[in-house]
């Protein structure tokens, strides 16, 4: 049986997303790096949006060969309490950040869907717009989520190769493909307003799955029309961490891959992480990219509390301070925004059937 | 003096700058200076009062001459959008309000349902209420009954830089509204800002067109220059297009000589 839905199968609007990818691309990567650049410009200005990370917790019931989480990993394990997360929080807002993203492992005792709302609560008083990175949720769950003060969610399916995945996810509930990939259209039915998607670069063929990732986009897009898309380009960067990646991403594959996204889909947020090196993310500002995060701490904690014990879910390599960052982007002419959402915008997203 | 007036209000510019995708608030300042707008817009998004560097809001009010409009970009439903002009009022103590709700945030096209419904709440409250719309000419209709002080209707999707796409349906809002028409969204150069005023636009909105230019102060300048003349040549009445064929038998022979 092929564990793919239809709508992972080929589209019929494909054909220059294809092209533009293909490793005999008749684009050079300066023709696609023009164009991206020229949509951008027209479309989001010259700003870039800021985000940060807060770890709430690396509790984990998974075994994702990949992850510095997962549940055999040697790493001290803790969840910061609610007090803690106001600590965090005001250390991140005393950095100008406004906007954040909470992430967690798997769903765990120590961390569940229980104490995920409560903190997306006690960060919505804080911050102007919260976004998850957590498990896979019922469509309920996603509905009190939103109601608690989440406007986004970002779920990666990591690859869209159900072979590679299937090895990649030893044990524990991300071991269910299907469910993964269904999780971004439950966010959305839920009444979450924004769902962000992405590979993990490095774990199969890179033009394979983006392939699917832009299939997947487009799906959500014209099935749940109000939906707001972003893609993330993480990358297993080779020669770093203790996971050696089996299929590695170059800088140009992957500057490919952003040009393609941003040309085959215009109004769509892409983003770009501390997980790349600070020459990359300011080449990429201005020609593609609209969103980053800054100054990430990939441990639990870590903005008040700046000992932690763990080593964190990944390497950040762009370790340069807000301000050095922002400084950087100006200097490019391009204006770091904090604040970019309105508390008055946060709730579930409206639903014409329950008028 | 040929003056807009909108509400109780009067400008004697016809150009209305938008303040988003600048590469920086100096120079988005320089740029409103330079087209000597009267009225600028701004999101109450990026009003930031806790990190005066990330504030959009804060910096114009220095501006002397200029009356700030603040828009309820981001909002996607008309519950949203009414909140959030009532959070604007409180913060700029503007009367104005632009409402602008987009559904989806991609292609930011106004959605005209729950545009009208924020109208019509905001009007009732004493708002003086531009709502950004598509280019109907029914719900401009509805929307000034509605007791809007002015109708945006866009000129072509925002930042797409397509001009004057809507023009036949524009023509129509022009000739039938009783309140003024801005046009807003899609103008990327001077001569289709021109070209809106010639129509009969009352004003026209800029941002993208000038925030993204080689040096948006100049081209804000530029702006300027070409909406007056527009407005000029409209006021001075414009000659007609010739190309109407005289047919070569006569049509009205039949009428014989007139007695």
């Amino acid at each position: 049986m092929n564990p793919l839905p239809e709508w992972l199968s080929a589209g019929h609007d494909e054909t220059r997303f294809r092209a533009m990818l293909s490793p005999d691309s008749p684009y050079t990567l300066e023709q696609l790096a023009g164009e991206s650049k020229a949509i951008t410009l027209r479309r989001f200005g010259r700003t870039m949006s800021l985000y940060a990370p807060l770890y709430l917790s690396n509790h984990c019931s998974s075994g994702c060969a990949y992850c510095g989480f997962a549940s055999d990993r040697k790493t001290p394990r803790r969840r910061l309490e609610q007090e803690e997360i106001r600590k965090e929080l005001g250390a991140m807002k005393r950095l100008g950040i406004s906007d954040v993203l909470l992430l967690t492992g798997e769903r765990t005792k120590a961390a569940d869907f229980d104490y995920l709302r409560t903190s997306v609560a006690t960060a919505a008083a804080d911050m102007q717009r919260v976004t998850v990175e957590a498990f896979p949720m019922s469509v309920s769950e996603y509905r009190e989520l939103a109601e608690a003060g989440c406007t986004g969610i970002t779920i990666y399916q990591e690859t869209y190769d159900p072979l590679r995945y299937a090895e990649l996810h030893r044990w524990g509930p991300k071991k269910d493909f299907r469910e993964r990939l269904e999780t971004p259209s439950r966010a959305l039915e839920g009444g979450i307003k924004t769902v962000g998607l992405g590979v993990l670069l490095g774990l199969a063929d890179p033009q394979e799955d983006a392939l699917m990732l832009y299939r997947h986009l487009r799906y959500l897009g014209k099935t749940y029309w109000r939906a707001g898309l972003s893609v993330s380009f993480p990358r297993i960067r080779p020669q770093t961490g203790s996971y050696e990646p089996p299929f590695p991403v170059s800088d140009h594959l992957l500057a490919r891959m952003i040009f393609a996204f941003r040309i085959a889909l215009p109004d769509v947020e892409l983003v770009l992480s501390t997980r790349e090196s600070p020459a990359f993310r300011d080449g990429m500002a201005g020609i593609g990219v609209t969103r980053m995060s800054i100054a990430s701490r990939t441990t639990v904690g870590g903005y008040h509390d700046a000992e932690s014990s763990d080593r964190g879910q990944f390497d950040v390599f762009d370790d340069r301070t807000a301000e050095a960052f922002c400084n950087a982007l100006r200097d490019k002419n391009i204006e770091p925004v904090f604040k970019n959402w309105e508390h008055a915008y946060n709730g579930p997203s409206h639903m014409e059937a329950e008028k | 003096m040929d003056s807009l007036h909108i509400g109780s209000y009067t400008f004697s510019s016809r150009l209305i700058l938008g303040t988003g995708k600048f590469s920086s608030s100096s120079v988005m300042l320089e740029a409103v200076k330079a087209s000597g707008t009267q009225l600028v817009t701004v999101a109450l998004r990026r009003f930031n009062r806790e990190q005066p560097g990330d504030d959009l809001f804060t910096p114009l009010t220095s501006i002397p001459g200029i009356t700030l409009m603040p828009n309820t970009s981001g909002a996607s439903t008309a519950a949203e959008a009414v909140q959030a002009a009532r959070i604007a009022r409180e913060l700029s103590g503007s009367p104005f309000i632009k409402v602008e709700i987009h559904p989806n945030p991609q292609h930011l096209m106004p959605d005209p349902i729950e545009t009208y419904e924020a109208s019509k709440i905001l009007a009732k409250e004493g708002f003086l209420v531009m709502p950004y719309i598509p280019a109907d000419p029914v719900l401009a209709k509805r929307l000034e009954e509605a007791g809007c002080v002015s109708v945006m209707p866009l000129g072509s999707a925002i930042g797409s830089g397509q001009g004057l796409a809507t023009a036949e349906m524009l023509k129509i809002i022009i000739r039938e509204s009783a309140i003024p028409v801005i046009v807003d969204a899609g103008l990327r150069s001077p001569s289709e800002a021109a070209l809106a005023m010639e129509m009969g636009c009352d004003a026209v909105l800029v941002n993208s067109a000038v925030a993204v230019a080689g040096n948006p102060p100049v081209m804000a300048e530029a702006f300027a220059e070409a909406v007056a003349a527009g407005r000029k040549a409209f006021a001075a009445g414009i000659m007609e297009k010739s190309g109407i064929a005289v047919a070569t038998s006569p049509l009205t022979s039949f009428l014989g000589t007139e007695a």
